[in-house]
């Protein structure tokens, strides 16, 4: 997407459109994202509408919740998750640690 | 006073190369440095993410939220 | 007078001794535990900092973690001291 132009040679619109990291959330509007939150939970989600704070609105959200627990006996650690479908959500943009649009996410 | 211009030259510098971002939760991302703003939000490309030094997944593009951010490393020397 | 404070020469701001680093080796003690020492290229006024040749301590349950870095630009809002001259105590 970023690409070294020589002087006065056009950009493609691909690398126009990107010019500060939230032109990226424009772009993922109506699209389904990923979004990495505080405290070990997941979205992914169709996202209607953010702001400069990063909140967000996503459509028909699955939300990923991953805890620790430790099994009583031989002490091991078992990573547990718990997911649940949310029809329409409201997301805090201080809890959001990462976006990515699903098409790049493997 | 205070060269300012040291860390603005260092935001034009890294685009489209190589960095290390690592948050104050300890997760590192790899990945090509696409834009950065004044919050340190930054947008990164062929993103790894590690935590505790494992490949945990991949992502194409990804926006990274600057309160976040503990640093933004150039990728010269790898950790030991 | 209200501005003799400011302009008694022996008053050192502290932002100007953060200035009088620029170009020396500095430690930095980070709210979270971490600890960085780094030569100093610049700050701005969020005192986020560009280091160079940065050695990154961490303690974690395994033991101490040391990674070495070439130039980072640290974010200065989890900064809580800085020290001059320093390399890592202990060292």
């Amino acid at each position: 997407m970023v690409t070294k132009m020589p002087e006065g040679e056009t950009e493609p619109v691909s690398l126009v459109t990107i010019k500060e990291p939230v032109d990226l959330i424009r772009l993922s509007v109506d699209e389904r994202i990923y979004v990495k939150m505080r405290h070990d939970r997941e979205l992914r989600g169709r996202l209607h509408a953010f702001d400069q704070h990063l909140n967000m609105v996503l459509g028909e959200a699955e939300e990923t919740i991953t805890t620790i627990e430790v099994d009583e006996e031989t002490f091991e650690e078992v990573y547990k998750t718990t997911k649940r479908t949310i029809p329409m959500l409201f997301v805090r943009g201080d809890g959001v640690i990462l976006v990515s649009p699903p098409s790049t996410t493997s | 006073m205070s060269r300012k211009e040291a860390l603005t030259q260092f935001i034009q510098q890294i685009h489209g190369r190589p960095v290390v971002v690592k948050l104050n939760s300890g997760v590192d991302y790899r990945g090509v440095m696409a834009c950065i703003d004044g919050y340190m939000n930054i947008a990164l490309e062929q993103t790894e993410e590690y935590i505790n030094g494992e490949l945990k997944n991949k992502f194409g593009d990804s926006f990274i939220r600057g309160n976040n951010v503990l640093y933004i490393s150039t990728q010269k020397r790898k950790g030991v | 007078m209200a501005t003799s404070v400011a302009t008694n020469p022996s008053t050192l701001l502290p932002l100007e001794l953060v200035d009088k680093c620029i170009g020396s080796r500095i430690h930095i003690v980070m709210k979270n535990d971490k600890e960085i020492v780094g030569t100093l290229l610049g700050f701005d006024d969020f005192v986020n900092m560009l280091l160079e040749d940065v050695t990154e301590y961490e303690s974690t349950p395994e033991g101490r973690r040391v990674t070495k870095l070439d130039q980072i630009l640290l974010n200065g809002n989890n900064i809580t001291m800085l020290v001059p001259g320093g390399e890592m105590p202990g060292e």
